[in-house]
Order: C-alpha cells, then structure tokens, then sequence
C-alpha cells in the first residue's frame, strides 16, 4: 500500500514540502493522484495530519463568517438607471 | 497591453440578459469584495457600480457563458488600484522580495501557531475571523477572499491579479500564515492555553 512516487513533485524535479502538498490538497488544485498520495501521507505525518484539519476549518469559517453582507438597497437599480442612461436607444 | 480581444456583436437585448443572467447574480460577492478592500460602505458601492458600468461598456469583449465573476473581480481589482488607491493613501506596499525568501526558507515548514487549535477555532463566535482577515495587508486580504471566501482556482487568481501561479501559492500561503498569528492571538486571549492536549 505505498505509492512510492510522490505525484506532487513537478516537472524540475523539485520535492514539494510538506505545506505546498497541503495547501494543493485544500485548494481543490492536487489532482485525483496526488489527493490518494496524501490521503496515505497524512498516516505518517503528524503534523499534516493536524494542520489538514485546521486549516480546512480555518478555510470554512472564512466562507461562513465573512460573506454574509447584504447589497444595500438600491444599488442593483441605481446602476441599472445609469446604464440605461448611457445605451443608445 | 498586448491582448488580442475577439469582439462580440450583442443586440442590445443580448447586452441587457448577459449584464442581468451572468453578470447581476455576483454583485453580493463583488460588493463583499469591494467592501473587504476599503472597509467602508460607500467607498464599497461606488467600486461596484464603476465596475459593473465599466462590464457593460466593454461587454463586447465578453464572450457570453464564459467567466464573467473573475472578469468582473479583475475590473474591481483593477478600479481599486487605480481610482481608490491614488485617491487615499493606502500604505506602502508588502516587499514581495522578502515574501518570497521567506516562502523559500526552511522557516516556513515549521509550525507558526502550535497553539492555535480547532476547538478554540470553533470557539470563535463573533467577529473574530471576520477581523483577523480584515487585519492583513490588503494584498495579503485579496488572495484569501478570491481562494477561500470566493472559491476561485490558482489559474483565475492569477488572472486577476496579473501574477504568476507560483506567486499566487506563495502569496496565500504567507496570508494563512499571518491569519493564523492573528487568531493565535486571539485564542490567547480568549483564554486557550499554548499546550498540547
């Protein structure tokens, strides 16, 4: 059960730290390949094991706390007026 | 700039359900953007309305069913730049050299918040998050509300900020740094103790 090909090490050669696989994993940007090599990685790696979860839920409560604010009135209208002022007829 | 734009030809009926279909329904993310970058209100809305009269005007250069939420951000993005900052006067710059020497050392795979622990995380009812993000050097701000509070990909983010990949990663690896120094902080004082359980 070991993939002994980091699939995260790129094109020069250069082994990825153990934050870079991370941060790919979290993004949604690791491919198929590498999200299973992880997946495997995280069994031995402590640390990942435990800023995976931290930071996945630091990532969470970004979107729920701090995108609740409302459009003020009015303002899908008052650009809607000046744009129908600006079309030619 | 060299971009070679393909130029649509939109009736106007076309222009008015592209501006309504694609463009309208990101306006609550675009003014959570604009208002993350200025931190007032006013400020916030004279940014989206240039923005979205600034998406009608070029909407020919738009072609329809593509990205219209990274477009409209770029614009933002770049009205913020050019009309806002000029205007206040935002502080200096981050030095992006000292960024990426650090994202190149080893120092960046030690843990920087050993204490900063989930349930403490949880903890955090209030506007604690909320401020945290809005602590960070504005640079720092933009590229975790496109990643995480927007959900764009590496590719989009670069686009829209006119960088590489390479310093989009860089970049929003050091902002979750500095975010979580900042809710380290905050932990400590809301009483979380710097052990390990």
């Amino acid at each position: 059960m070991t993939n002994s090909v980091n699939p995260f090490i790129l094109a020069h050669g250069k082994k990825p730290s153990c934050i870079e696989m991370l941060q790919l994993i979290l993004d949604g940007e690791a491919t198929a390949e590498q999200q299973a090599y992880f997946k495997s990685h995280m069994d031995k790696c402590a640390p990942c094991f435990k800023s995976y979860d931290l930071d996945n839920t630091i990532k969470e409560l970004l979107k729920t706390r701090c995108c609740g604010d409302s459009v003020p009135a009015g303002l899908v209208e008052q650009i809607k007026v000046q744009i129908s002022q600006n079309q030619p007829s | 700039m060299e971009e070679e734009t393909l130029r649509q030809s939109y009736t106007n009926q076309e222009k008015n359900d592209i501006f309504n279909n694609e463009f309208l329904p990101h306006i609550k993310s675009m003014y959570n953007f604009g208002y993350r970058l200025t931190f007032d209100q006013d400020d916030a809305k004279d940014l989206v309305q240039d923005t979205y009269l600034k998406a009608f005007r070029f909407i020919e250069s738009f072609q329809k069913g593509t990205n219209a939420k990274a477009w409209l951000f770029r614009i933002l993005k770049n009205s913020f730049i050019n009309d806002y900052r000029k205007k206040s006067k935002e502080p200096s710059k981050v030095d992006y050299q000292e960024v990426e020497s650090y994202y190149n050392s080893e120092e960046v795979d030690r843990q920087i918040t050993p204490d900063l622990r989930v349930e403490s995380l949880k903890d955090m009812i209030g506007d604690e998050i909320s401020n945290a993000l809005n602590a960070l050097d504005v640079d720092f701000r933009t590229v975790i509300i496109l990643c995480d509070l927007e959900g764009f990909k590496y590719e989009e983010m670069a686009k829209i900020l006119d960088i590489p990949i390479g310093t989009v990663r860089s970049r929003l690896h050091r902002a979750r740094n500095l975010l979580k120094e900042k809710l380290g902080e905050y932990a400590k004082s809301m009483g979380y103790k710097n052990t390990e359980s």
